[in-house]
């Protein structure tokens, strides 16, 4: 079922021409954000100088300052001018005249379209995955480092500075640059496609939510190179120590807000374009579930995100404008930091877990040939995950020392989020019950998925339970658990959505074989490397220490040789997509013969993905039921129009 | 369901049980325990083991089950469909209510432990115990305020522990003891232990408290309870009086030590600068020794030596008495020259 590009396309193509002249400085792009960032650069540089001279404040070149006010408010401001990003909000303000209509910054003709400011979602959510991969690469070198450090007791890599540096940023990384926008990428790929929508309810918000990332990203990166050091307070950063720690923790401070704001405005966007934008008969109960997993995805981040955002401006003004949120000797309140961090970062882990759940949705029914086992309650349980997501933030600081009476309703809370995840689990399970199972790369991550998250779910329990969480606390139990969660499940779900809709993405097929053989040996690796962190993490080995007991030296070892095939297990995926990308075999429509509407196009989608709106009829998960449809499109429509009488 | 199909899924979930149970009891998961509260902890430890391997000995059963019996014939490329079926409500109940009857037996039973390892009873140990970066310090109270940085408790004799950080965060955790709790600056937060093995245990710093934190160890000695008494007795005189021993004894109880190197206390940090080299630095700063010393005391960033960052030895020692900042400079110049 392969479409050819609708005419409506055509209309709006090609772009104006490329400007000539001087008209190439002030036509939105990368020439035009070069002299923009230097000069809002200088502005607020200026303005820094200005008040600090006026207010007789010395010295008046203060660097820290500087970098904050110039570097990371100013210079971004003016780099996401010039790139274009606001042009069109610009005009409408400044009363110039604007087209509503102009698709020219839709589609993507050439590689270049990539590199800039487009709006239309298929180019972002490819902007948004290859944005993401490559901070990955960033932060999985940092891993290596860090377990080279581990390899034996004793410090031989690095110093106790560089080594608290790289688990920080390596953290902040994997989470604010790698796995929230990852499953922002996909979802914005695919989302709109699922819901017979043309693209994204707001599709300038769009490009500006992505255009966002990797400023947030660069700061994380850039911090490393500050004198001093780095962020090296952990991704938790937790006051006091961050405010007396190297200046590389401003850094931290400021990178969160952009990853935050772009990741809100992605959340809005998700939930006006999933409220509002349905096919007609796409009601709420016919959504497959990887919309309802991002439409649950978007109020934890819409309601969380805030929080963490206040957090660290606290530590911020503390640092730089002598406030005292934190400071004990002005009445400051040092466990308010984790209360409010954690109020975010809870719901966080659910954001980062929910849409790789309705990943594996779609994964697990296409390739088990099977609707999904208990489809309401499905959804369902991702709302009770919601609600109760934040109702649990306290089981952080269980040895924090807060109020004890805080600490039993949430452990109960903390347990039975238990339920609503096991119901998901079993229902997959039973998904799989006499299903025509395929083994493809996809379906082997997603059952890689399944196996890992039962134990990374399990040692959620043990954690959950507070005396075991007083023993296990801050101890190498707890970074065996969040990656179990966080790469086991989380990774293993992204890789299932990368395979799974890369013929969809690319027009092309990835390399099958390749494809089984990076997931096996992440598989094995993963295992290998991180369950026996559980072990010595209940043995008594504390987390992020650069040194440590000599008794544990040789599971150490172990896991730092696991960890290097781990690594390693990434470059068979780097060359399966790159190669594939360009090389592999053209991919039909729909390779998997699945019945969401994503697939009911070409591959690539077209540039406004439908020709007609589609007309929804039925569930999207109705495999094996004879002659069950979830959707009408074009000709099928057309011809049930031709029988209304006009 | 047929009746060969659940034969040989518990067959599956008792090979999948078998293995998780020898998983959980081939390596030994938790430190051979020192206090009634980790003999506790333990206990919920394995009830939640047991509860775990069980789900988890169901859940590989029914996945391995699955894989081997529901593959897709060869050749079959997405043509052919599975059963649709689409729920059944009473297996759904089952595995709603099941996991909830489970988890709220995992918390009864954790509320009830919690409640006991907290509870102090009628004639506590009280130790007053300091965090700073990068050294513990302890205080007895109810002895004459004597002073140690290695902690020496009693067996079987309930030790209250009342913390207090002077700069960031720790956390003080013995990992025999099971019981762990956060110092917090600004707030007393406390914890309650019975020892009730004799025997040496480290002291581990658990919460990330800056460039120090994985140096920042110290050693629990649990004594007999006479042994114990007589260490109280005979420690308690030699704090007082002056010269080279005080300082000394200063230099261990501030926790010097654990950063700093220096032979004649027989410390080998190597979070500070070597004090051993004090001679080199004071003439590099240009100053008479005894001098540099005191102002490097109460003054850390006066003088950074190379190779070492600012702004990360504490700069609580001013308010050390003067006696014993006398006794401790004293012990200082003499020992290095």
């Amino acid at each position: 079922m392969t479409h050819t590009a609708p005419a409506h396309e055509a209309h709006h193509a090609p772009a104006s021409p490329p400007p000539r002249g001087l008209r190439r400085l002030t036509a939105a792009g990368w020439i035009r954000a070069a002299w923009m960032s230097v000069l809002f650069w200088a502005l607020g540089a200026g303005l820094v100088c200005l008040l600090r001279w006026i207010a007789g404040w010395h010295p008046i070149w203060d660097w820290e300052v500087l970098a904050i006010v110039a570097f990371m408010v100013t210079l971004p401001i003016g780099f996401l001018a010039g790139i274009g990003a606001f042009d069109y909000w610009v005009y409408y303000a400044l009363g110039y005249p604007t087209r509503p209509e102009d698709h020219s910054g839709h589609g993507a003709r050439s590689w270049r379209d990539y590199l800039r400011v487009n709006t239309d979602h298929k180019v972002i959510g490819v902007q948004y995955l290859c944005t993401v991969f490559f901070f990955f690469v960033i932060g999985g070198l940092l891993a290596m480092l860090v377990r080279a450090e581990l390899a034996q007791p004793g410090l031989q890599v690095t110093d106790a500075q560089g080594y608290n540096g790289l688990f920080t940023v390596h953290a902040t990384l994997m989470i604010f640059l790698f796995v929230i926008p990852a499953f922002a990428g996909l979802a914005n790929y695919v989302v709109p496609l699922m819901l017979g929508a043309p693209d994204m309810a707001f599709p300038r918000l769009n490009a500006l939510s992505f255009w966002l990332l990797p400023i947030g990203g660069l700061m994380f990166v850039t911090a490393f190179f500050v004198p001093g050091g780095g962020p090296s307070s952990g991704w938790t950063c937790y006051a006091p120590l961050c405010e007396h720690n190297t200046f590389g923790n401003a850094f931290f401070n400021m990178g969160v807000q952009w990853a935050g704001a772009s990741s809100i405005m992605t959340a809005l966007n998700f939930l006006v374009t999933i409220i509002t934008m349905r096919a007609p008969g796409m009601t709420f109960w016919r959504m497959p579930l990887l919309v309802w997993a991002n439409f649950t995805t978007s109020l934890l981040v819409v309601l969380a995100t805030p929080f963490i955002a206040a957090s660290q401006f606290f530590v911020m003004f503390d640092r730089m404008m002598g406030m005292d949120f934190f400071n004990i000797y002005e009445g400051g309140y040092v466990l308010g930091y984790q209360h409010i961090f954690w109020f975010y970062s809870h719901p966080a882990v659910y954001i980062m877990m929910l849409p790789g759940f309705g990943i594996i949705s779609e994964v697990i029914s296409v390739m088990a040939r099977k609707p999904i086992f208990g489809y309401r309650l499905m959804a369902l349980s991702l709302l009770a995950i919601l609600v109760l997501g934040f109702s649990v933030w306290a089981h952080h600081m269980f040895v924090s020392g807060m109020a004890p009476y805080l600490r039993v309703p949430m452990m109960i809370t903390t347990l039975l989020i238990a339920v609503p995840t096991g119901i998901k689990i079993f229902s997959w399970l039973a998904t799989l019950w006499e299903g025509r199972i395929h083994f493809t790369t996809p379906m082997l991550w997603a059952l890689g998925f399944v196996s890992m998250f039962v134990i990374g779910g399990l040692s959620g329990v043990y954690l959950g339970a507070v005396p075991i969480d007083i023993h296990t606390s801050d101890t190498y139990f707890i970074v065996a658990h969040i990656h179990y969660v966080l790469f086991g499940g989380a990774f293993f779900t992204i890789m299932a959505g990368v395979y799974y809709w890369f013929p969809k993405m690319t027009g092309r097929m990835y390399d099958e074989r390749l494809g089984r053989l990076h997931f096996w040996t992440t598989f094995v690796a993963f295992n290998a490397t991180f369950f026996p962190m559980h072990l010595i993490g209940t043995q008594g080995m504390p987390r992020r220490v650069s040194d440590y007991a000599p008794e544990f030296a040789d599971w150490n070892l172990f896991i730092s040789i696991s960890s290097f095939v781990l690594g390693a297990s990434i470059l068979i995926f780097f060359y399966n997509i790159i190669h594939s990308w360009r090389y592999g075999p053209l991919a039909p429509g729909n390779p998997w013969n699945a019945l969401t509407l994503e697939w009911q196009v070409s591959s690539p989608p077209p540039v406004f993905n439908f020709d007609e709106i589609p007309q929804v009829v039925g569930n999207p998960y109705e495999y094996g039921v004879p002659g069950a449809r979830h959707a009408l499109l074009n000709g099928a429509r057309q011809h049930e129009l031709e029988e209304v009488p006009r | 369901m047929r009746r060969g199909v659940f034969w040989q899924l518990l067959l599956f979930t008792l090979i999948a049980g078998v293995i998780s149970v020898g998983m959980a009891l081939y390596p030994a998961w938790l430190p051979a325990t020192a206090s009634e509260q980790a003999d506790r902890i333990g206990h919920v430890f394995w009830f939640t083991t047991i509860i775990c391997a069980g789900i988890f000995a169901v859940v590989a059963a029914v996945l391995v089950y699955s894989l081997l019996k529901f593959r897709a014939p060869r050749g079959d490329n997405f043509e052919t469909d599975g059963k649709p079926i689409h729920g059944h409500t009473g297996l759904e109940i089952a595995w709603t209510a099941v996991p909830f009857a489970l988890v709220t037996a995992i918390a009864i039973f954790s509320a009830i432990v919690l409640g006991k390892n907290d509870k102090v009873g009628d004639n506590p140990l009280r130790i007053d115990v300091t965090a700073q970066q990068f050294a513990w310090s302890f205080k007895y109270p109810q002895h004459q305020n004597l002073a140690a940085t290695v902690l020496r408790l009693p067996v079987d004799r309930t030790v209250r522990f009342h913390f207090a950080a002077l700069d960031v965060l720790h956390s003080f955790w013995v990992p025999e003891f099971s019981q762990k709790q956060d110092t917090v600056p600004g707030i007393d937060t406390y914890l309650t232990v019975t020892p009730n093995k004799t025997g040496k245990f480290p002291i581990v710093c658990t919460e990330l408290c800056g460039l120090g934190h994985a140096v920042m160890r110290s050693t629990v000695i649990v004594m007999g309870q006479r042994a114990w008494q007589q260490w109280v007795s005979r420690a308690g005189q030699a704090t007082s009086g002056g010269g080279a021993s005080a300082g000394k004894a200063v230099f261990t109880e501030q926790g010097c030590a654990s950063c700093h190197t220096f032979k004649p206390a027989g410390a080998t940090g190597t979070v500070g600068p070597d004090l051993d080299k004090l001679p080199e630095f004071a003439q590099a700063a240009g100053q008479p020794l005894e001098q540099f010393v005191r102002e490097s005391i109460v003054d850390p960033d006066a003088h950074v030596e190379k190779g070492f960052p600012p702004n990360v030895m504490p700069k609580t020692y001013k308010t050390l008495p003067d006696e014993q900042l006398d006794a401790l400079v004293g012990f200082l110049t003499e020992g290095a020259s």
